[in-house]
C-alpha cells in the first residue's frame, strides 16, 4: 500500500483516540483503525466516567455528550428485600453521566479533527514483526507498516495474544458486565432522585444481588434513562453460579430497589461485556517493546476503587502519555526509549492509584462481604429500628444480628483488611 | 473484455431494532444506526465477482441524504471502484417511481454500463419496485432472482433461482438484474480497501444541478403513492399451556387442544 503513516493506533476507544488526537494535533500521520461500524459501536462501561483527565486528554471537553454531572452517590449493601444505604451529596461535577458510544464517537471526531485518518470496519489481526520489532499491522491479506503502533485494543486484546506477548485470558483475569438502559422520561428522573436538570446520581450495590458471589451492581442516571448492571468476577462465578446472569440483572430491575423507578420505562439496550478483574492479573508483563505501546484496557488500568471505578478516564489518559513518549522518543521506537512511558504511566495518577487500589480485588474475593456482612447489617438495622413495643439496646442488637453468621475476631480482621485495602 | 457495472445500493435504519410508533405508522428512527440494505450487499458482492471475473469497474450509486456517505464508505470498503451519491433536497419523499427515475437519469449520466445490479429488495420497504422500475425508464432487459451471470461478450446468460426451477436467460447488454436475497455472502470489508475510501475519496455527489430534472418528476411532487393508512397485525395473546407428564398422554392433549381451537 503507497500509504505511509507514522503512527497506527489500534482501536478508536477513549485510549486510541486520545493517542491518535494528542498525536494527530503534533503533526504525527496517525491511522486509527476501528473494528466497529463506528467509533463506540463496541465498548461498554457502567455509566460515569470522571472529568479532568478527559479534559486534559482532549484540551477542554467542548461539545463532548454529556448528561449528567453526578452530584449524589449512593451505595448499598443489598440483603435480599432489605438493604442499607449510604447516599452523599455534594457540590458534585466530578463527574458526568453519558453513552459511552456518543462520548467515544465524540472522542474519535476529535481525533479526525486534528487530522487522524479513522478506518472503521476494519480489523486487526496481528502485529506485523520485521527483525524482532513491530513494524505495523496485519488484517486479513493486508499489511500496513507504521514506525510505532499503540495498542488500544480494549481488555480483550486478541492482537496482544496473537502476537504472543501476553498470556491467554483466563477467568482470573476478568469480571462479567451486563447493562440495561431503561428510557424513563427526564422530569421523573429528576423528580425521584432530588436531582436538578444536569445533576445526577451514581449508586453502587452489592450483596445479595450477585448471588452472594464477588460483584455487585450499578445505577447511573442519564439525561433520560436509567442504566442499571452487575458485575460478576468470573473466577468465583465458574462453581457458585447458579442461574443465568441476565436473570439476576432482571430480578434487579423488577426488584424491591428499583422497579419503582424503572415501571414506566422501556428497555431499549442490552448489553455485556468483559472488564478486567484483577488489574495486577491482567496487566502484560510490560506495556512497551520495540515499536509498540500498550495503552487502556489492555494495559489492565481499569480501577476499581470497591465503591466506584473508573477506566475511560485512565484509558484516555493513558493515550495522552503513550502520544508525550512517541513523541519524546523522536524518532527512535525502541523498547528502551519508550519506556518513558511506562515511567510517565507509574507516576501519574493513573499508576498512583493503581498501586493505592490493588488490594480492592483480593477483599472482593472474601465471600462474606456478599453474604454474612450484608445479612449482619440489615439484621442489625432490623433490630433497632422495627419493633412494635419495645426496643433493642444496640449491643444486644448486634450479638443476635452477630449469631450463626460471623464470630467477632473474623469480624475484626475483616474489618482491618477492608481498612488497610481501601 | 471487462465488464462495468453499476450496482445501486440503499443505506436503511437498520430494522431490526427499529420500533413503530403506534400513534404515526413511521418508524421510529432516532438513535437507530443504519446500515447498507442487506440484500443490497448480495448485489454488490455479485457485481464484485463478475469484476473480479472478467475485469472492468463497479460504481455504487445511491440516493440519499448526505448520511448515507457511510454506506458508499462501506462497500467501497469491500472493493467497489467508485461512487455516487444522488444527494438533492428535492429528490426527498419520493415514492418507487419518483426514485427510480432519478436513478435512471443519473445511470444515463454515467453513460458507460455494461450491467445494472441491484437487490431484490430492501428491509425497510420490501416493495422490489426499483429494478423493474429502472429497467422500465432505461428500456432494458430485467431478470430478477439472479444467483448468477455469464458475461459472453455481447450480453449475459443470467441463471435465476425460483422456488421450484432453476432458469437461464440470455440477455443482450447493457441489461438488468436484482440479485437474490440470501443467495451469496457478502465479502468483508479489508484493510486495503477502506483506507482507500478513507484517503482517496472516490465519493462523488451529484445534485439535481447535475441532472437537471423537472422539480416536478422527483421528491414528494414527483410521487404518486399515498400511504393512506398503516394497519397493525393484531397481537394474538398466547395461552401458555403446559402439556406434562407422559409424553404419549401430553401429544394426545395438545393435539385435542389444537383441534379445539380450530388449529388443525
Amino acid at each position: 500500500m503507497g500509504d505511509r503513516f507514522d503512527v497506527i493506533v489500534i482501536g478508536a476507544g477513549p485510549a486510541g483516540s486520545s493517542a491518535a488526537y494528542n498525536l494527530a494535533k503534533k503533526g504525527f500521520r496517525v491511522a486509527l483503525i476501528e473494528r466497529g461500524r463506528k467509533p463506540g459501536s463496541k465498548n461498554m462501561f457502567g455509566g460515569r466516567v470522571y472529568a479532568k483527565p478527559l479534559e486534559e486528554a482532549f484540551d477542554g471537553l467542548g461539545k463532548a455528550p454529556i448528561h449528567r454531572w453526578v452530584v449524589k452517590e449512593r451505595l448499598s449493601i443489598v440483603n435480599k428485600e432489605e438493604y442499607v444505604t449510604v447516599e452523599y451529596t455534594g457540590r458534585g461535577r466530578k463527574s458526568f453521566t453519558t453513552y459511552l458510544t456518543d462520548l467515544t464517537d465524540w472522542m474519535a471526531g476529535r481525533a479526525v479533527d486534528a487530522g487522524a485518518t479513522l478506518i472503521t470496519e476494519v480489523v486487526v489481526d496481528r502485529l506485523l514483526m520485521r527483525d524482532g520489532r513491530v513494524a505495523g499491522i496485519v488484517s486479513g491479506d493486508d499489511e500496513l507498516e507504521a514506525d510505532v503502533v499503540v495498542d488500544a485494543e480494549g481488555v480483550n486484546r486478541l492482537v496482544l495474544e496473537r502476537s504472543g506477548l501476553v498470556e491467554r485470558l483466563t477467568l482470573r483475569h476478568v469480571a462479567l458486565g451486563v447493562k440495561e438502559v431503561i428510557k424513563v422520561d427526564k422530569g421523573d428522573i429528576e423528580k425521584f432522585f432530588g436531582l436538578g436538570e444536569d445533576e445526577g446520581l451514581a449508586w453502587v450495590f452489592m450483596g445479595s444481588v450477585s448471588d452472594g458471589l464477588p460483584g455487585g451492581g450499578f445505577f447511573y442516571t442519564n439525561r433520560d434513562s436509567l442504566s442499571l448492571g452487575l458485575v460478576i468476577y468470573l473466577e468465583g462465578a465458574v462453581q457458585g453460579m447458579r442461574r443465568h446472569i441476565y436473570d439476576m440483572v432482571e430480578e434487579l430491575r423488577i426488584g424491591p430497589l428499583f422497579s419503582r423507578y424503572v415501571e414506566n420505562g422501556r428497555i431499549m439496550e442490552y448489553s455485556a461485556h468483559m472488564i478486567p478483574a484483577d488489574p495486577r492479573a491482567i496487566r502484560p508483563p510490560r506495556l512497551v517493546w520495540d515499536g509498540l505501546i500498550v495503552t487502556g484496557d489492555a494495559a489492565g488500568l481499569l480501577i476499581n476503587m470497591g465503591y466506584t471505578y473508573r477506566g475511560v478516564d485512565t484509558a484516555a489518559y493513558s493515550g495522552m502519555l503513550a502520544a508525550k513518549a512517541i513523541e519524546e522518543a523522536d524518532g527512535d521506537y525502541s523498547a528502551s526509549r519508550l519506556k518513558r512511558y511506562e515511567e510517565m504511566l507509574r507516576n501519574s495518577y493513573v499508576g498512583r492509584d493503581l498501586e493505592k487500589f490493588r488490594g480492592v480485588h483480593d477483599l472482593y474475593m472474601n465471600p462474606r462481604l456478599f453474604n454474612e456482612y450484608p445479612a449482619l447489617l440489615t439484621g442489625l438495622l432490623r433490630r433497632l429500628y422495627e419493633f412494635d413495643y419495645e426496643g433493642y439496646k444496640f449491643s444486644k442488637a448486634f450479638s443476635e444480628a452477630r449469631r450463626g453468621l460471623v464470630s467477632l475476631p473474623r469480624i475484626f480482621l475483616d474489618l482491618l483488611e477492608v481498612y488497610r485495602k481501601l | 473484455m471487462g465488464l462495468d457495472i453499476i450496482v445501486g445500493i440503499k443505506y436503511v435504519p437498520n430494522t431490526t431494532n427499529v420500533n413503530i410508533d403506534p400513534k404515526t405508522g413511521t418508524l421510529v428512527r432516532e438513535g437507530v444506526p443504519s446500515v447498507v440494505n442487506p440484500h443490497d450487499l448480495v448485489a454488490v458482492e455479485l457485481a464484485l465477482r463478475l469484476r473480479d471475473r472478467y475485469g472492468g469497474s463497479v460504481t455504487a450509486i445511491s440516493m440519499a441524504p448526505p448520511h448515507a456517505v457511510a454506506g458508499l464508505e462501506h462497500v467501497l470498503g469491500m472493493g467497489v471502484d467508485r461512487a455516487i451519491l444522488v444527494s438533492d433536497r428535492v429528490f426527498a419523499g419520493a415514492d418507487t417511481l419518483a426514485t427510480s427515475y432519478v436513478l435512471a437519469k443519473t445511470i444515463e449520466k454515467i453513460g458507460r454500463y455494461d450491467l445494472i445490479v441491484m437487490g431484490q429488495e430492501t428491509i425497510d420497504s420490501s416493495t422490489g419496485h426499483i429494478g423493474a422500475q429502472v429497467a422500465s425508464w432505461l428500456d432494458l432487459p430485467y431478470v430478477y432472482y439472479a444467483i448468477d451471470v455469464e458475461y459472453t461478450g455481447d450480453g449475459f446468460i443470467v441463471t435465476r433461482e425460483l422456488e421450484d426451477r432453476v432458469e437461464r436467460y440470455r440477455l443482450a447488454k447493457p441489461a438488468l438484474i436484482s440479485a437474490k436475497m440470501y443467495s451469496l455472502e457478502p465479502r468483508q470489508v479489508t484493510l486495503r480497501d477502506k483506507l482507500r475510501a478513507v484517503i482517496e475519496r472516490p465519493i462523488e455527489t451529484w445534485s439535481n444541478k447535475d441532472l437537471g430534472l423537472d422539480p416536478n418528476c422527483v421528491g414528494l411532487r414527483g410521487s404518486p403513492t399515498i400511504v393512506s393508512k398503516v394497519e397493525f397485525t393484531p397481537k394474538v395473546p398466547r395461552k401458555n399451556i403446559i402439556f406434562e407428564g407422559d409424553l404419549r398422554e401430553a401429544v394426545r392433549k395438545l393435539v385435542q387442544a389444537l383441534v379445539e381451537e380450530g388449529v388443525i
